[in-house]
C-alpha cells in the first residue's frame, strides 16, 4: 500500500511539474510573440494579431519551445527565415550601432553642456 | 454646387493671404500704429476657409458623390455623425482642417496681442501667412478636396469602419489644435528673434500659446490612445507605433519649452534655447504630418498615403527649416550678460528636466526615423518596437522622477537643503512600500522596485504639497502629481494584468486558476450599416463574482470589413476586457479575456496633467 501511496504522490508531483513546464512555455511564448512583427498586418505584433500568419507563428514558437529551444535560437531561426524585419527588438550589430548609441551620446552631450554652464558660474 | 462654393472660397482665402502680405509690408514701414485692415482681412480669410470647410461638410452630409473626396470616404448608409466626422477622417479634409485652424489661430493671435509692439504683430502675421500660403498651395495642387467626378457615382466607397468611432471623430480636430498652435509659437519666436524682442514680456505672452497647444496636444494624444485601447482590440494603449511617436515628439518638445519658458520669464536665461525649441516644436509637428501622409511609415494608423504629397511637404518643410535657421543665426543676439547658474537652484532643476526630455525626444526620434534611413542606405529593413523604447527610456525614468519631485522645491538663483527632512522620510516610505508590493511577485525585483519607488516618491511629495502649499503653484503641482499617478498606473497595469487566450465553441467552458469563462450563446443582429454578431459569456472570478461580457464582431457593408468590438467593463480599480474573433471554417471563436488594473487611472491622470495646464492658463489670463 505504501508503495502505491508513494507512486501516486510521485505521479502527482510529476504531473504538477509538467503543468509548471507548460506554464513556463506559455509565458515564454507570450513574451516571444510580443516581440515579433506580424508581417502581413500594419504595425501589430504576432501576439496581438489573429491573422493566419500570426497564428501559425504562434504555433511554430510553441512547438520550438516544447522541443527545448531557447529564446535566442527561436529569434535567430525566425530572423533567417523572414529577415530582421520580424524582430521588434533590434539586435546590436553594424546596422544598429547608431540606433543604440546615438540617444545615449545625445544624453552625454546634454549633460556635458549643463555641466559646463554650471562650472562657468563663480559663486 | 457646394464643391464649387468650397473651391472658390478656398481661392479667395489664398488671395487674402497676398492682400495681408501687401498691407503688412506697407504698414510695417509707413505707420506708427497697427493697421486694422490686416486684422479685418485675416478675419475675412478665416471666414472664407470656414465657408470652404462647411461646404465640404455639407457635401458629406448630403452624400454629394460628384465630389471625389466624398465618393472615396462616405456612403449613404453611414450615420449622420460619421458622415460629418468623415470630413476630416481623410487626407484632403484633414488638411483643410489644418488650414482652418491655422487661419483661426492667427486671427485670435492678432486679436489677443494688441498690447504688443506693432512690428512684432505684423511680422508674426507675415511668417504665419507664409505657412498658410504653403498649405493653400499644397491643398489646391496636390489634395484638392473639391475635385469633381463625372459621371456621378450612385454610391460612395465608405469610411474605414475602425474610424467610425466617437473618440476618433473628435481626435483629429483636438490634435490639430495642438499641432497648429505650435505654428503660432514658431512664427512668434522668429518674429521676436528678428526684432530682438526675446524678453520676459515676450515669454509671458507666448507662454499662453504654449499652454494652449500643449493642452490640446495632450488631450489629442489621450483620445487617440483611448481609441486604440478599445478599438484595435488587443487591450494595449500605447504601442510605440511610428504614428503615435510622431504625435509624442512635438509633445515632448512642447513640454520642454513650457518649462524652459518659465526660466526665460523669470530670469531671462536660456533665450536661445527657447527659440530653438519653438522652431523644433513646429518642425516636429510638420514632419509628423509629412511622415504620416507620405506613407513612409508602416503603422496601424496609416490610412492615406501618396508619395507626391509627401515630397511636397518635405520640400515645404525644408524651406521652413532653412528660413528659421537663417533668421536664428543672422538675427539672434546672444546675451552678453554672464549666465549665473548655481547647481542647487530652480534654474538648474529645469535645465535637468530639459536635458531628460531632450533625451526622451532623441530616443523617440531616432527610433522612428532610423529604419527609414537604414532602408535607404543599406536596403535592409529592421523593425523598432516596444523593447527598444523600454530599454532606453525606463532606466532614465528613475532619476527623472526623483528630480521631478525635488526640483519644484528649490528656489530661484540659490537654494539649500534646510528643513528637508521629509524628503528623506518620504523616500524611505516609498522604498518600503514598493518592496512590500513587489516582493512576492514573479517579476524582476530590482528594476521594478526602483521604478515603483521613484514613482511613489513623486506621488507622496506632490500629495504633501497639496496640504502644505495649498493653492500656491497649484497648476504645477497638479500636473506633476498627475504624472506620478500616470507612471504608477502604467507600472501597476503592467505588473498586475492577467489574460487568457483560447478557442471556444458555443457552450464550452474554459477554466484556469484565475477565472472560469463560459460561452453562453451567440446572437446575430442587423444594424443600419453593419451586421453584428454578439457573443454572451459569463466570467466567474476566483472570489465568486460574476460578470457577463458581450464581445462583438461587426461585419460592415461599406467597405466590407469585419471588425472586432471589445466589451469592456470598467470600474474604479480594474478593467475587464474581452474580444472575440472568427476562426476560418470552424465553429470555434478565438476569445481573449484580460483583467487590467488601473486602466481608468491612466486616463484620469492624463486628464489631471491637462487640468494643471488649464489652471496655469486661467491664472495667467487673469493676472
Amino acid at each position: 500500500m505504501k508503495i502505491i501511496k508513494y507512486l501516486i504522490l510521485i505521479l502527482i508531483i510529476l504531473n504538477l511539474s509538467s503543468i509548471k513546464a507548460e506554464d513556463q512555455i506559455n509565458d515564454l511564448n507570450i513574451k516571444i510573440t510580443k516581440n515579433l512583427r506580424c508581417l502581413i498586418c500594419q504595425g501589430q505584433s504576432v501576439y496581438d494579431s489573429d491573422t493566419e500568419f500570426a497564428n501559425s507563428v504562434k504555433i511554430l514558437v510553441q512547438n520550438k519551445l516544447r522541443d527545448g529551444q531557447s529564446e535566442k535560437e527561436i529569434y535567430s531561426y525566425l530572423k533567417d527565415k523572414y529577415g530582421e524585419w520580424i524582430l521588434y527588438d533590434p539586435e546590436f550589430n553594424k546596422n544598429t550601432y547608431f540606433l543604440w548609441l546615438l540617444p545615449v551620446l545625445m544624453f552625454l552631450v546634454g549633460g556635458a553642456i549643463i555641466f559646463k554652464l554650471l562650472i562657468k558660474t563663480k559663486y | 454646387m457646394t464643391s464649387t462654393i468650397g473651391f472658390y472660397s478656398l481661392t479667395f482665402g489664398l488671395v487674402c493671404s497676398f492682400l495681408i502680405i501687401f498691407f503688412s509690408v506697407k504698414n510695417f514701414n509707413n505707420s506708427q500704429f497697427f493697421d486694422n485692415k490686416i486684422l479685418s482681412i485675416t478675419f475675412l480669410q478665416f471666414f472664407f476657409v470656414t465657408i470652404s470647410f462647411f461646404s465640404l461638410i455639407l457635401a458629406f452630409v448630403y452624400s454629394d458623390f460628384s465630389n471625389e473626396t466624398v465618393f472615396n470616404h462616405s456612403h449613404t448608409t453611414k450615420p449622420l455623425f460619421y458622415k460629418i466626422s468623415g470630413t476630416w477622417g481623410n487626407h484632403e479634409g484633414s488638411l483643410l482642417l489644418w488650414l482652418l485652424v491655422l487661419t483661426f489661430f492667427i486671427f485670435v493671435f492678432l486679436l489677443k496681442s494688441q498690447k504688443q509692439k506693432k512690428e512684432y504683430r505684423i511680422l508674426t502675421s507675415l511668417i504665419q501667412q507664409v505657412i498658410i500660403i504653403g498649405f493653400f498651395f499644397f491643398l489646391i495642387k496636390t489634395s484638392n478636396p473639391f475635385n469633381y467626378i463625372f459621371p456621378v457615382p450612385a454610391q460612395g466607397l465608405g469610411l474605414n469602419p475602425i474610424l467610425q468611432d466617437p473618440a476618433l471623430a473628435i481626435h483629429p480636430p483636438i490634435l490639430y489644435l495642438g499641432y497648429v498652435g505650435s505654428s503660432i509659437i514658431f512664427s512668434s519666436a522668429l518674429a521676436a528673434t528678428t526684432l530682438n524682442y526675446v524678453s520676459k514680456d515676450w515669454a509671458k505672452h507666448i507662454k499662453q500659446w504654449v499652454l494652449v497647444s500643449w493642452i490640446f496636444l495632450t488631450l489629442g494624444i489621450l483620445l487617440g490612445s483611448i481609441w486604440a485601447y478599445y478599438e484595435l482590440g488587443w487591450g494595449g494603449f500605447w504601442f510605440w507605433d511610428p504614428v503615435e511617436n510622431v504625435s509624442l515628439m512635438p509633445w515632448l518638445a512642447l513640454t520642454t519649452l513650457l518649462h524652459c519658458i518659465l526660466v526665460l520669464e523669470k530670469k531671462l536665461l536660456l533665450s536661445s534655447w527657447a527659440i530653438i525649441l519653438s522652431i523644433a516644436t513646429f518642425t516636429l509637428s510638420m514632419s509628423g504630418t509629412f511622415l504620416v501622409r507620405s506613407g513612409i511609415l508602416n503603422s496601424v494608423h496609416t490610412f492615406a498615403n501618396d508619395p507626391e504629397r509627401g515630397l511636397y511637404i518635405l520640400i515645404f518643410l525644408f524651406c521652413l527649416i532653412f528660413l528659421s535657421l537663417f533668421i536664428f543665426f543672422f538675427f539672434f543676439k546672444f546675451e552678453k550678460k554672464k549666465k549665473n547658474l548655481f547647481w542647487l537652484s530652480k534654474e538648474t532643476a529645469i535645465l535637468i528636466n530639459n536635458w531628460f526630455m531632450m533625451y526622451f525626444l532623441s530616443v523617440v526620434l531616432i527610433g522612428t526615423i532610423y529604419p527609414i534611413f537604414l532602408e535607404v542606405f543599406s536596403s535592409e529593413k529592421i523593425s523598432i518596437g516596444p523593447p527598444f523604447y523600454n530599454k532606453l527610456i525606463i532606466p532614465f525614468l528613475v532619476p527623472f522622477l526623483l528630480a521631478m519631485a525635488i526640483g519644484p522645491k528649490l528656489k530661484w538663483i540659490k537654494s539649500n537643503f534646510e528643513n528637508k527632512k521629509h524628503l528623506i522620510l518620504f523616500f524611505i516610505i516609498s522604498l518600503l512600500l514598493s518592496i512590500l508590493i513587489i516582493r512576492n511577485l514573479d517579476i524582476s525585483f530590482l528594476l521594478n522596485t526602483v521604478l515603483v519607488t521613484s514613482a511613489f516618491y513623486l506621488f507622496f511629495i506632490t500629495s504633501r504639497d497639496f496640504f502644505v502649499k495649498g493653492f500656491k503653484r497649484l497648476s504645477q503641482n497638479i500636473a506633476h502629481f498627475g504624472f506620478s499617478l500616470l507612471i504608477l498606473s502604467i507600472l501597476f497595469n503592467n505588473i498586475f494584468s492577467t489574460e487568457v487566450i483560447s478557442n471556444l465553441k458555443l457552450g464550452e467552458t474554459l477554466e484556469n486558476e484565475n477565472f472560469k469563462i463560459k460561452f453562453e450563446n451567440i446572437k446575430e443582429i442587423n444594424e443600419y450599416n453593419y451586421k453584428s454578431i454578439k457573443g454572451k459569456f459569463t466570467v466567474q472570478d476566483l472570489n465568486g463574482s460574476n460578470e457577463i461580457m458581450y464581445p462583438e464582431l461587426r461585419i460592415y457593408n461599406q467597405p466590407n470589413i469585419v471588425t472586432s468590438e471589445a466589451d469592456i467593463k470598467t470600474n474604479l480599480l480594474t478593467d475587464k476586457f474581452m474580444t472575440m474573433n472568427y476562426i476560418q471554417n470552424q465553429d470555434y471563436f478565438n476569445i481573449r479575456y484580460q483583467v487590467k488594473p488601473f486602466m481608468l487611472w491612466i486616463w484620469l491622470s492624463v486628464l489631471l496633467i491637462c487640468f494643471g495646464g488649464v489652471i496655469s492658463f486661467i491664472k495667467k489670463y487673469e493676472g
